[in-house]
């Protein structure tokens, strides 16, 4: 959500999982990123993603903007570069 | 206050009135649809989701062009400040009372979604239980200030509304699903796609995760 401005680096999407409720609205708007366990629950995918994957993070933004419990960010994975 | 009335005007309130109950409607029973994890087969839950936001815009925008109206129209006497406090209209006073305070609690419930990712998501959703209140509050503004709402026509319309509502509401109640409700079959890629990480895998190098701004 607007959070992510460059290019570089990777992101990670992160669930809160106090905040879940499994709605389940996060695997239909980014499967790439989201499955979710037979209860529903979400399982996302652990791996820094590039940011340079501009779809994946297309569907990262739908999915925490589709979250009716606002559980879903995404967050910057620092590890590559260092901002100046 | 310059004495400005027309015709059309006063049409357009009424007609204006009943498109947004009916799009209030619509929208209660979107938002049912989507608490009790409705869809996942033919229809994406998701899309019931942005259905039910994006047509509670379009019943917004009727609700301001039924009190804008109103307001603008000198045949009754109800001021911009009778669309917001109960009680200062002359004409009609209890039921744009009524409408008011619906339109009040309607405004709070708006106005909480858009700010929802700044605020908690507990108090959003308290905010929006409100929405049932401002439900009836239209219901009844409907009923008591309508023109059209006591002949045969517009009065299936309101009592057809309000039937449909407090169907949906005892269904939103009583047939409420678990915290959550399984998978949904909408996804289109098959759930090999991604695989979870294992715990008792060896931990590979962790990212030094920044937290999101708030």
């Amino acid at each position: 959500m607007g959070v992510v401005r460059r290019r570089s680096g990777s992101f990670v999407l992160k669930v809160n999982p106090i905040l879940c409720d499994g709605f389940g609205h996060c695997h239909e708007l980014a499967p790439e990123l989201v499955d979710v366990d037979e209860w529903g629950y979400p399982i996302v995918v652990s791996e820094p993603v590039p940011l340079s994957n501009s779809g994946l993070l297309q569907s990262a933004r739908y999915a925490v903007r589709g979250c009716p419990r606002q559980a879903l960010s995404i967050e910057r994975s620092n590890d590559t570069v260092k901002p100046q | 206050m310059i004495a400005f009335t027309n015709t059309y005007l006063w049409y357009t309130t009424r007609a204006t009135g009943i498109v947004a109950l009916l799009l209030l409607t619509l929208v209660v029973v979107l938002g049912a649809l989507v608490s009790n994890r409705i869809g996942g087969t033919f229809v994406g839950r998701f899309e019931l989701n942005e259905l039910h936001r994006s047509v509670s815009m379009v019943a917004m925008l009727f609700l301001f062009m039924h009190i804008l109206t109103t307001v603008v129209d000198s045949y009754v006497s109800t001021g911009i400040i009778s669309a917001f406090v109960p009680m200062t209209s002359a004409y009609k006073t209890i039921p744009i009372a009524i409408g008011a305070v619906g339109f009040d609690l309607l405004l709070s419930v708006w106005i909480s979604s858009l700010l929802k990712v700044r605020i908690k998501n507990e108090s959003w959703r308290f905010i929006h239980w409100f929405s049932w209140l401002a439900y009836t509050s239209a219901i009844v503004h409907a009923y008591m200030a309508g023109t059209d709402t006591h002949d045969e026509a517009g009065l299936l319309v309101v009592a057809g509304c309000a039937g449909l509502v407090l169907i949906v509401a005892l269904w939103r109640y009583f047939a409420r699903p678990e915290r959550a409700a399984g998978r949904t079959a909408l996804s289109p890629l098959p759930r090999a796609k991604t695989i979870p990480q294992r715990i008792d895998s060896p931990p590979r190098s962790a990212p030094t995760v920044k937290p999101r701004r708030r």
